[in-house]
């Protein structure tokens, strides 16, 4: 056996993935945008597949969001977690189908809702890995979210990497302390060691966050925040751009273009 | 000048709480003041400065009685919004106070929520005025701690108050940068006139920096006193667990009646005094008193030919991590070292040299990139974490991280009673009575003092007993008394172990406690040298980005070689010319 520094697939990976996913670090098409018209461009994506029952149009519209997926510079933590749900998601509704003795349409027509999820599932993962908090609790505001929402999200996101690290921190603590024993039949005795110990760490974090939010409170108290009259300041720094009216034009001629695709191509 | 804060008659008691927190205080600060408030834990400190951004009583609904004005304004009329654009509060834990992403967002923060239409241009003049404006986009959790502290300020400053109250400004973050903060208060202070409120417990930034002292005592002013005069009164802070500054300390160790504010000053006013070595403070007489690790039977002076049992070794080490880009950020090169049985190890650097880094690969808990770390004999690499957990044991620097369990006994017994070792019950008890902790032992380990959580942290490592314990910044944010308790523990304790490595910014630690130096820098050992070397060497306290004890430049000052290490040293190295003739002549 023999120990090495990984650079994918450890602890330290997952964190520099989500706050690279949080920030949108990658860049990418729609990081340039302004939130209020990625949040509507990604609306439109999310409701179009619904409209239709063509097989043709559902794949276009698939590949229209895994190209923008591809524009949006996803990560791989992301990009893999999709994959696994899209291909465990395609192999139950062939095992469904056929372990209830339906026949290639029963497997079709489940196949049509897999796609339709994945397209919806690709456009969010576009839109929200290129918004960073800050753009998208100010794209709430302008669309008159409650301040303390918009604030959430952005805290919320500010959090983020502070509690993984302290999760991994606690986490290493309870793996070297804690009673150690056999790996069990395929490690999973090991398995179910670990599961409690994740558990187990929510104890002492609860507690340490507990005791630092009180600063955090009072501090928001004592720099205006009850006090929000910050509404308009915020929403006067968007702009809409040529880019983001480009951006969505093409996408709607897409989509268009998808039914009209539709319209005269069929499958079986 | 005239008073910016008037305080008539004030009483406060928090809901529920027995008794008053503040009673009866009467305080007036006049404009363009820079006040130190000091006092006990518990004198009531926090909650007095609480009261003047109106925090008391309008966000903490206690009873509240008397009279509050800040620049005429009568706090109990008012509200906590509109007297923070008067009043900026910076918090000890200041990180918490940290809410935006980005350095910029985080300043332009309460000007935006005041609704402030020119919020980027105090921001920017903020962050001018600190010397922070190359920051300006970097994510708050990159910064460093004295990086972090400076925002928080600067988030305060653009609200352009005329007063701020920093909390324990010391308490977080390094030597150098508790200066550079200071520095910059000055500088607010004297060129903006902005009244600063500082709660401290360190005499030595008191003396240096502060132009008036309010002392707190059981939740009222003892007295309010220009600084010079305060500092005087050594035996009265004393008693408030204030202790003097070690020149103080040093002047009142020849019976001179003197108040210094920097070390330039104490020894000018020595060499007028006439203080000089004494003939028996040689290189030799301090070997003696130098300490080391009760199991070390040799020589501690390192040589080529060191016979003593190697703990660890790393040889050719290299080290890294990904950056958020994805590059990889290198922090260790080619480090080789040996820690030997007996060796007190102090690990010293600037931030970002790689301490934590190099404690970490030492423990296994981490394996290196490059090269390799051997740990009693083993391989890191060939072994998992939680076997070399039974070798070393690394405690973290926030001791709330190591509370698992509800109770200080049960995260004691954690790591013997899960190896299944006979004795467990009877180890936890004989550390707990160790640390002096058996009292506290069925309580939470976040409800203790600052001083008993690190002894707690020290009680798990014990009980793993390892042959290498490693500690990361145990006297960081203490008190005075607790750091000087943790030291004397530290030094107890050393007989449990083989050897001990402690990253630390603590010169009073590495000066009192250590034998042996590693100063990281550039990626690598910079120096492997005794405590002594590393204050003789300005090249050394350079790069290493220390500051040495008072006692110890005080020394240098003198031309005093061996330069003392502590007040005790002092006292056997220096005597004054005419009272050192008296004992001779009644020897």
């Amino acid at each position: 056996m023999s120990r090495k520094t990984r650079d994918v697939l450890s602890v330290e990976w997952v964190k520099l993935e989500l706050i690279r996913t949080a920030y949108a670090t990658r860049g990418g098409l729609f990081a340039k945008m302004d939130p209020r018209m990625v949040i509507s461009w990604y609306l439109i994506l999310a409701v179009v597949p619904w409209l239709t029952h063509d097989l043709v149009t559902i794949i276009a519209l698939f590949g229209l969001t895994a190209v923008s997926a591809a524009l949006a510079r996803v990560g791989p933590l992301v990009l893999g977690l999709f994959l696994i749900g899209f291909v465990t998601d395609f192999a139950y509704a062939f095992g469904a189908a056929w372990v209830f003795g339906g026949d290639h349409e029963t497997a079709l027509a489940l196949v049509e809702i897999t796609l339709k999820l994945a397209t919806v599932s690709l456009a969010s993962i576009a839109a929200f890995v290129s918004l960073d908090p800050e753009e998208l609790s100010t794209g709430l505001l302008a669309w008159k979210a409650p301040e303390l929402l918009a604030f959430g999200v952005s805290y919320g996101y500010r959090m983020m990497p502070i509690l993984f690290e302290e999760f991994g921190t606690v986490f290493t603590g309870l793996r070297l302390r804690s009673p150690q024993g056999p790996r069990g039949f395929l490690g999973m005795r090991a398995l179910w060691r670990w599961g409690t110990w994740a558990v187990q760490a929510f104890y002492p974090i609860f507690l340490n966050t507990a005791k630092s939010v009180r600063t955090t409170v009072e501090s928001l108290e004592t720099r205006g925040f009850t006090a929000a009259q910050g509404r308009e300041l915020r929403i006067a720094q968007l702009r809409i751009g040529a880019l983001d009216v480009a951006v969505v034009a093409v996408t709607l001629v897409a989509v268009v273009g998808a039914f009209e695709l539709g319209a005269v191509v069929t499958i079986a | 000048m005239s008073a910016i804060i008037e305080i008539d008659r004030l009483s406060f008691r928090y809901p529920g709480a027995e008794r008053d927190s503040l009673r009866n205080v009467c305080l007036t600060i006049e404009e363009g003041d820079f006040v130190a408030v000091i006092g006990g834990n518990g004198s009531g400190k926090t909650t007095l400065c609480k009261t003047l951004n109106g925090l008391v009583p309008h966000y903490w609904e206690g009873d509240f009685a008397g009279e509050v004005r800040v620049d005429g304004v009568d706090t109990y009329e008012s509200s906590v919004a509109a007297l923070s654009s008067t009043v900026g509060y910076v918090y000890q834990d200041f990180q918490n106070q940290l809410v935006r992403p980005r350095v910029r967002d985080e300043i332009e923060f309460g000007p935006t929520n005041f609704g402030m239409s020119d919020y980027a241009e105090r921001a920017q003049q903020a962050m001018e005025m600190l010397g922070i404006a190359h920051l300006a986009d970097r994510f708050v959790w990159q910064l460093s701690g004295g990086q972090a502290h400076l925002t928080a300020l600067a988030s305060v400053l653009a609200m352009r108050p005329r007063i701020i109250v920093v909390d324990e400004p010391v308490a977080e973050v390094d030597p150098a940068g508790a200066h550079a903060l200071y520095e910059r208060l000055t500088e607010l202070n004297q060129v903006h006139g902005i009244t600063v409120i500082v709660i401290e417990h360190h005499a030595e930034f008191i003396a240096q920096y502060a132009k008036s002292v309010v002392l707190m005592d059981d939740g009222a002013p003892v007295w309010h006193l220009p600084a010079p005069q305060a500092a005087a009164r050594a035996a009265e802070l004393a008693s408030h667990g204030i202790p003097a500054p070690q020149i103080v300390a040093a002047c009142e160790g020849l019976d001179l009646a003197a108040a210094p504010r920097t070390v330039e000053e104490a020894a000018a006013v020595l060499r007028t005094a006439g203080a000089r070595q004494r003939d028996s403070w040689t290189a030799d007489a301090v070997a003696g008193s130098v300490p080391r690790l009760a199991s070390s039977e040799v020589d501690p002076a390192r040589t080529d030919g060191d016979e003593r049992r190697p703990v660890a070794v790393a040889s050719a080490v290299s080290h890294g991590y990904r950056s958020v880009a994805g590059d990889l950020l290198p922090v260790l090169s080619g480090v080789d070292l040996t820690i030997r049985a007996g060796d007190r190890v102090a690990l010293v650097g600037g931030n970002g040299a790689g301490k934590s880094t190099l404690m970490r690969l030492l423990c296994g808990l981490q394996v290196p990139r490059g090269g390799s770390v051997t740990l009693d004999g083993i391989d890191t690499k060939k072994s998992s974490a939680t076997r070399l957990a039974e070798h070393a044991a690394y405690l973290f620097q926030r001791p709330e991280q190591m509370f698992l369990k509800d109770s200080i006994r049960a995260d004691v017994r954690l790591f013997p009673a899960g190896r299944k070792r006979d004795d467990a019950d009877a180890l936890v008890d004989r550390v707990l009575d160790r640390v002096r902790l058996s009292d506290f032992a069925d309580r939470d380990g976040r409800t203790l003092s600052g001083g008993q959580q690190r002894r707690a942290t020290l009680a798990i490592g014990l009980a793993m007993t390892p042959s290498l314990l490693l500690a990361d910044e145990p006297t960081a944010s203490l008190d005075v008394a607790s750091r000087d308790s943790v030291i004397a523990m530290l030094d107890e304790l050393s007989g449990a172990i083989a050897a001990a490595v402690v990253a630390t910014h603590d010169m009073h630690l590495v000066a009192e406690w250590a034998t042996r130096v590693i100063v990281l820098g550039g990626g690598g050992v910079l120096a492997d040298v005794t405590p002594l070397e590393l204050f003789s060497s300005d090249a050394l306290l350079e790069g290493a980005r220390v500051v040495p004890p008072q006692i110890t430049a005080l020394g240098r000052a003198l031309g005093i070689s061996p330069a003392p290490l502590s007040v005790a040293q002092w006292r056997e190295a220096v005597a004054l010319t005419d009272a050192a003739a008296r004992m001779e002549v009644r020897a």
